[in-house]
């Protein structure tokens, strides 16, 4: 999905949105923000209701700028991030090696650049 | 993706912003799923309708929708929500003010869509199909794991295993996206499970579904040679398959109502006595139960008469029994005087909902059931509970 996005990376391996992420304060189970940052996922999973919370947080002004997903897209995933406007892109597994917590990451024309 | 001329003017807003949105979400789902195209639908059946399953971000979304103006452009019905609506408390849960709030503001939206407000999770249970001239071959959008399961495999129609959200936006669209099930390769089966054993009764079915989901790799079609012993059997079979695993679909012989291409078949596994007796054991309840539970998915005519001719044999039981079911299928055993027979038995009905999608969770509790989903759930919510079919649930309770 189109739309360039700057920001500091939190890398999440899996991630269910429903339960593991807190629409209200953007805040994940484990105490990390994903609001306003550029969220890396290994791999979605969990209930549809996922979807919803991530169209709560973008209504908290709580959702993270962009999503980057290493790999395959899901529907859930997917569809939450259109309904709240989430930039979402696909990239190679291998990203997960390269990025970390607090990288900088840039997407521009659909290419992502991290330092 | 090719659009139509229709499509494309509805992605221009040319028919309202809720209808631009919806399909806009299809159709970015549908590409980077790999759809070349969209399919019109005859009918949506939207999941996630429960205040416990959608919570406060799934009411707002579903209110923002409603406000934007949303109208569902193909009969859409609605999988049950958190309440009895018409009598709260016979769900032994204790609600709060809030949370009947919250399901109220969900209800209402859905009905200024335009919903048809049968909350139920066996939409096939009803008048509903008849009417949106469903049949073999029918596409649709269902979002509620047992029914999606239920309708490709028993009934012929055509759909993918939909989020909530997503069967909501075909309901609006009407049209979803042509891929997957939709499809005749996504209905090959890739591999083939025999059965040695049998008649299966309904707790038996939900255990084969259950050893469906682990012989299936992702997302695939398994050809069962079983023999499933009642109709109650074949729901509670699609309600485990959507359970344990992912599957949208199974190739039933002699029951799916098309020929399956079975070029595909790359494994073929068989499931003895021994097995089904080993899997059985690992559910089993044991001892008298508090509650035993049937209608789970919601049950239809035939659970209830099995239930009235077991109780008539075995006489007044001392757990609780619970039943949940439509209020469709509710009326009509109102009008064969089963309810008035089997509550005289002090069986308790509710209705548009259910243990799992109600906010029941009571630890202190035991409950007997047969139906293979409600143990799963049940028992993840902290509740012990047990596996078995009608007439042994009944003897148990005695």
């Amino acid at each position: 999905m189109p739309g360039d996005a700057e920001g500091e990376a939190v890398v999440a391996e899996s991630l269910s949105f429903y339960g593991e992420v807190d629409p209200q304060t953007g805040l994940l189970v484990d105490g990390r923000s994903i609001a306003g940052r550029i969220l890396v996922l290994g791999r979605a999973r969990g209930s549809t209701v996922g979807s919803y919370i991530i169209y709560a947080l973008a209504k908290n002004k709580k959702a993270p700028r962009a999503i980057i997903i290493a790999g395959r897209p899901d529907p859930i995933l997917i569809t939450g991030a259109i309904l709240a406007n989430i930039p979402l892109y696909k990239a190679d597994p291998t990203i997960m090696k390269t990025v970390r917590d607090g990288s900088r990451v840039r997407i521009t024309n659909n290419t992502i650049y991290i330092e | 993706m090719y659009l139509s001329r229709e499509e494309e003017r509805i992605l221009a807003g040319e028919e309202g912003e809720a209808r631009r949105l919806a399909l806009s979400v299809i159709v970015k789902v549908g590409e980077a799923l790999g759809a070349e195209r969209l399919i019109p639908i005859k009918h949506a059946h939207v999941s996630g309708a429960s205040y416990s399953t959608v919570g406060e971000a799934g009411r707002r979304f579903i209110e923002d929708l409603a406000r934007m103006g949303a109208r569902f452009s193909v009969p859409t019905t609605v999988n049950p929500v958190g309440v009895d609506t018409e009598d709260p408390g016979r769900v032994p849960v204790r609600y709060t003010r809030e949370y009947l709030r919250g399901q109220k503001a969900i209800l209402d939206s859905f009905r200024s869509m335009g919903a048809e407000l049968i909350l139920t999770c066996t939409p096939y249970y009803t008048h509903i199909p008849r009417r949106a001239g469903l049949g073999p071959g029918s596409h649709v959008a269902w979002g509620e794991s047992s029914a999606v399961v239920y309708g490709n495999s028993f009934l012929g129609l055509r759909t993918n295993r939909e989020g909530g959200p997503l069967a909501l936006m075909a309901g609006i669209a009407g049209r979803t996206y042509y891929q997957g099930l939709h499809t005749p390769e996504g209905r090959r089966p890739i591999v083939e499970v025999r059965v040695e054993y049998g008649p299966l009764d309904e707790a038996e079915a939900g255990v084969l579904g259950e050893a469906l989901a682990e012989y299936t790799p992702h997302g695939g079609v398994p050809l069962v040679r079983a023999r499933i012993a009642s109709e109650p059997g074949l729901r509670e079979l699609a309600a485990a398959v959507g359970t344990a695993g992912d599957l949208g679909m199974i190739h039933l012989e002699g029951v799916t109502p098309e020929r399956p291409d079975t070029g595909g078949i790359v494994e073929r596994v068989t499931i003895d006595r021994g097995e089904m007796a080993e899997r059985m054991e690992k559910v089993a309840p044991t001892g008298r139960p508090d509650i035993v539970y049937i209608g789970c998915p919601h049950a239809g005519i035939s659970d209830l008469e099995l239930l009235e001719r077991e109780l008539r044999r075995l006489g007044k039981p001392r757990s609780r029994v619970l039943v949940s079911t439509s209020r469709h299928v509710y009326m009509e055993a109102l009008r064969r005087g089963l309810i008035a027979k089997l509550t005289s038995y002090g069986v308790e009905f509710v209705r548009d909902t259910c243990l799992i999608v109600s906010p029941f969770r009571d630890a202190s509790v035991s409950v007997a059931t047969n139906s293979y989903k409600a143990y799963f759930y049940l028992s993840r919510k902290g509740v012990r509970a047990g596996l078995a079919p009608i007439p042994r649930l009944v003897e148990s309770a005695r």
